[in-house]
């Protein structure tokens, strides 16, 4: 087990792997992560030495992930609908916000355009 | 794999799209400028234009919009629908 941004990850897992199970990393920012701090394309999260572990850490901390990030996109869109915009409006309905269409396959709009949106 | 998207928005040296708008300045003191109405959805709101009211075409009428300081940066038309929310009406004549 290893200890990185407030979470244990289990031995065994490729650090790039580990690091995109956080919400707001995915494969892009874990692999410019990985390259700003020297960390190889294979590396596993048990060969971290402890000064690269806090390393990682310490760049997970500036950055907005999990919580903050949920809150972040939550008050985006409650701004929105506070204003009054179109877009605002849509998130309200459960409809396509860019312009899509709305004759079939909405079905990723209905389930995340909320005004406290979940996921 | 583009540096940010923020770069792929308008250019920063063209300016905020703006008309030139009927827009009353210098009025006495405590007089408060007549509603500017227009057909310019695209107008970007600038700075200035907070605290007034815009009269803004939806494409059949003009819909009372009063800026506030968040709205800065976005586009006039986007406070003023232009679609009918859809309702359901029972037939008569079956």
């Amino acid at each position: 087990m290893v200890f990185i941004g407030g979470i244990n990850i289990p031995e065994g897992v490729l650090v790039k792997k580990a690091l995109t199970g956080f919400y707001g990393v995915g494969p892009n920012v874990a692999a410019r992560l990985c390259a700003k701090l020297a960390i190889h394309d294979r590396a596993l999260v048990e060969d971290l030495s402890i000064s690269k572990t806090t390393a990682v850490t310490l760049e997970l901390t500036k950055m907005p992930i999990e919580s903050d990030l949920r809150r972040k996109i939550q008050e985006d869109i409650k701004r929105l609908r506070d204003m009054g915009t179109y877009r605002g409006r849509r998130h309200a309905m459960s409809l396509p916000v860019r312009g899509q269409n709305t004759r079939s396959q909405i079905n990723t709009a209905r389930k995340l355009n909320r005004v406290e949106r979940l996921g | 794999m583009f540096p940010t998207r923020a770069l792929l928005s308008r250019s920063v040296w063209k300016g905020p799209f703006v008309v030139p708008l009927p827009i009353m300045r210098n009025l006495p003191m405590g007089q408060k400028p007549p509603p500017v109405k227009t057909q310019a959805r695209s107008c970007t709101i600038l700075p200035d234009f907070v605290d007034m009211v815009f009269q803004v075409h939806n494409g059949k009428d003009y819909v009372d919009v009063l800026i506030t300081v968040d709205m800065v940066g976005h586009k006039l038309g986007e406070f003023a629908p232009t679609r009918k929310p859809f309702s359901y009406k029972m037939s008569k004549n079956r």
